[in-house]
């Protein structure tokens, strides 16, 4: 009985905590045009956190099925995935906000580490891709179909591949328990699971700890390598599928002033963006969260099309628009 | 007299007074005479335009103001280029002016340090401040010269002779990450500089206010060129005026005074109330810095010459690109702050200072994009003997010009009253093929 309350008063909290942050949103829509993007995407990432956190008993169920949806939408929205709707980038982005708070600048990666980690998802990633031959036969379909349901020998990876989709309460085996849930923090139920029993307690903590740390000084930090993002960098790899992904970044390279706000502003330090010459910009690395769109000062320079149609535009955010 | 000076032969008092006052005098009435033609040009001419009439008088209101300011203990600096960071001088409360001479007569006695083939605009600044001409020069507690071009380079060494000068190299190539950096820690060198000289810390409140206010003024000014687009409701010499006005003007003052004038001229687009019939050839002028007050010689050609040609956009430092780019602030903390004022001084500037491998894109796309936007019948380059970053850039636009099918014309000259003449003749003749194009 207790414990219904104390769900339903979580349930409520959250939705009064979302309308809240809607209501935020909208009046920071109208004054500050600079943050209209960050503001709504906050409002997403919140949004979809608890709609994860709806949908949990169907995560344990169906893995497979979520991890189609969530390849699903990185390949036809890009790492939309990423900037919108996963929970750990909704954490960091918050440790980011706390540290705009403090006024602390953040440090940026020296741009040739930002690439190597970048590289490390691919082996991460290609490494996983050949398990299949290591851990079973490669000719037996019965290996073929555990792996693809993360079955067996390789549960592990369903920990891989939705380690970042973890909320920081679940209903059941987190680390700290209480009254029914747990605490618990991406991709610390797989090192429960996975790590040797002394190791446990120390693991959890240093990955906290150095994630939450290394997201305060530098944005985003955990993005840069994170395997689940890489499905969409792997189609933006490659010049003959570039074509699939809706969603794209592009550029009128004649309205570009090459001010350098875009490269800047990024938070996963993409400078493609800044340094193609015009068209639609594909970098695996861009996570299209369209901070750089919200910054761009030119009118029309910088776009996100789906399918060839503009949807959010760059403007001269000094200027009040005119349909307002 | 004691001082020694390194580059400046001395000149005694009487004839320095003497010479003072006869180009005093003058130009006082050719400021006069221009503003007068420019009232006469234009049938209709926006009201708010008054204010800024008054304010273009180099010998007014705004010296007074600031000499009251400076018996106050306001520190004023003077700056050369549009690379001067206006947004700490007024974070540490001291009064940014820009200091460029548009005067023809003063070009004659800085002809005695340095030679003529030098640009005239370096010789007009050394000459005014040999005769103490230039009010704002000489209310000016330091300089800060950027060391854009070889002439102000060495201009910034000649006037150290009067004038403690803050010189800041800037790198010649914009994109690579190792330029952005070294402007950065310039920029810090000279809010260093700065503080210094007004004995105010630039706190990061007072810094965010300052890039607020220029925020504001970029807006205004950036709705003003807006307003230039459609058929035109100002003549371009009354928008140049007034984007030139901020060079010296207070910078609330003249947010709101052009706010007023935005507002005039927004209505005057609603009741079709034009300056100039609208099938008037629509013109760019590029080039060389136009200072007022002397050195309006050919925008006035243009807008008074029969067939008339109005001056839509230019892309001049002293006008259009002032206050284009607004400094982008990612966060708020001192270290942003300082990215972002380095980035807008040095990156999006398209001053044919720089250069790159790719042959300066970014300038030729923002000329471009003018000319697209503006919709551009046709473009004036205008070029002071001895500019030589312009002239040699010139037959690039023309190239790039010339595919567009877009008539470009070279024009060349001097600080001299001189070639008046043979320049109307010229730029009629331009003009007029610009109206057979129209008309077409």
């Amino acid at each position: 009985m207790a414990l219904e309350i104390l769900g339903s008063l979580l349930e409520v909290t959250v939705i009064a905590g979302l309308m809240i942050a809607g209501l935020l949103a909208v009046v920071i829509w109208i004054r500050n045009k600079t943050v209209r993007i960050t503001y709504l995407r906050t409002v997403v990432q919140i949004t979809s956190l608890v709609a994860i956190f709806a949908s949990l008993p169907l995560l344990a169920l169906w893995p497979s099925l979520v991890i189609a949806i969530v390849v699903f939408i990185t390949i036809f929205f890009g790492r939309f995935f990423c900037g919108w709707i996963c929970p750990f980038g909704l954490y960091m982005d918050i440790i980011t906000f706390v540290r705009k708070a403090m006024k602390i600048s953040y440090r940026n990666l020296p741009k040739r580490l930002n690439e190597a980690l970048h590289k490390l998802r691919y082996a991460i990633v290609a490494i996983i891709l050949l398990l299949p031959f290591f851990l079973g036969s490669p000719f037996d379909l019965e290996n073929w179909r555990s792996f693809f349901l993360f079955e067996y020998q390789y549960k592990p990876l369903m920990i891989v591949f939705l380690g970042p989709l973890e909320p920081l309460v679940i209903p059941w085996s987190g680390v700290i328990g209480y009254g029914g849930y747990s605490l618990s923090y991406p991709y610390v139920r797989g090192i429960t699971e996975y790590f040797p029993q002394y190791a446990i307690t120390i693991s959890i903590f240093l990955f906290v700890f150095l994630t939450i740390i290394s997201s305060f000084f530098v944005r985003r930090s955990w993005c840069r390598f994170c395997p689940t993002g890489v499905s969409i960098a792997a189609i933006d790899r490659f010049k003959r599928s570039r074509w699939i992904p809706l969603l794209h970044l592009h550029k009128t390279e004649e309205k570009c002033t090459k001010c350098g706000i875009c490269d800047r502003v990024c938070p996963l330090q993409v400078t493609e963006i800044y340094e193609q010459k015009g068209g639609e910009l594909t970098t695996s690395m861009c996570m299209l969260c369209m901070r750089c769109v919200e910054m761009c000062p030119e009118q029309g320079c910088l776009k996100v099309n789906v399918a060839g149609k503009s949807i959010v535009e760059s403007r001269n955010w000094l200027e009040p628009s005119r349909n307002e | 007299m004691v001082d020694k000076k390194k580059y400046v032969p001395e000149m005694t008092q009487k004839e320095i007074d003497e010479i003072r006052s006869s180009i005093k005098s003058a130009s006082k009435r050719i400021m006069a005479d221009y503003i007068e033609r420019m009232k006469k040009t234009s049938n209709n001419r926006p009201e708010a335009m008054s204010y800024f009439d008054d304010i273009a008088d180099l010998f007014g209101q705004r010296e007074r103001e600031l000499q009251a300011a400076k018996q106050d203990g306001t520190k004023i600096v003077g700056y050369f280029c549009n690379f001067a960071p206006i947004e700490l001088i007024m974070a540490a409360d001291a009064i940014p002016v820009r200091v460029n001479s548009g005067w023809y007569d003063t070009a004659k006695i800085g002809d005695r340090v340095v030679p003529v083939e030098v640009c005239p605009m370096v010789r007009s600044t050394i000459g005014a401040k040999m005769i103490g001409l230039s009010p704002y020069l000489e209310l000016s507690d330091a300089l800060i010269s950027v060391l854009t071009c070889d002439g102000m380079t060495k201009e910034s060494e000649i006037l150290s002779d009067f004038k403690p000068v803050f010189t800041m190299p800037i790198p010649r190539v914009k994109d690579s990450a190792h330029s952005l950096r070294f402007w950065n820690d310039e920029i810090k060198i000279a809010k260093d500089y700065i503080e210094r000289l007004t004995k105010n810390k630039i706190t990061r409140k007072k810094l965010k206010r300052s890039i607020e206010l220029i925020h504001k003024a970029t807006r205004t000014f950036r709705r003003l060129q807006e307003l230039r687009k459609g058929p035109p409701v100002i003549m371009g010499r009354d928008a140049m005026l007034v984007n030139q006005t901020f060079m010296w003007d207070d910078t609330k003052r003249w947010i709101e005074k052009t706010e007023a004038l935005c507002n005039e001229l927004d209505k005057r687009v609603q009741d079709k109330i034009y300056a100039c019939p609208p099938d008037t050839p629509r013109v760019m002028v590029t080039g060389t810095p136009m200072i007022w007050p002397d050195n309006w010689k050919l925008p006035s050609i243009v807008e008074e010459a029969s067939p008339q040609g109005v001056i839509v956009a230019d892309e001049l430092c002293s006008s259009d690109r002032l206050l284009n780019d607004p400094v982008g602030i990612d966060e708020w903390s001192m270290d942003d702050m300082f990215h972002g004022i380095s980035e807008r001084y040095l990156m999006s500037s398209t001053c044919p200072c720089f250069t790159s491998n790719d042959g300066n894109e970014d300038r030729i796309n923002w000329l471009l994009n003018k000319v697209k936007e503006w919709k551009v019948d046709g473009v004036i380059y205008y070029v002071v003997r001895g500019c030589m970053l312009y002239a040699m850039e010139y037959p690039r636009l023309k190239k790039v010009l010339d595919n567009l099918n877009l008539p470009i014309y070279y024009l060349d000259t001097e600080y001299t009253r001189e070639d008046v003449g043979q320049m109307k003749t010229r730029v009629e003749a331009f003009l007029e093929m610009l109206t057979a194009r129209v008309d077409l």
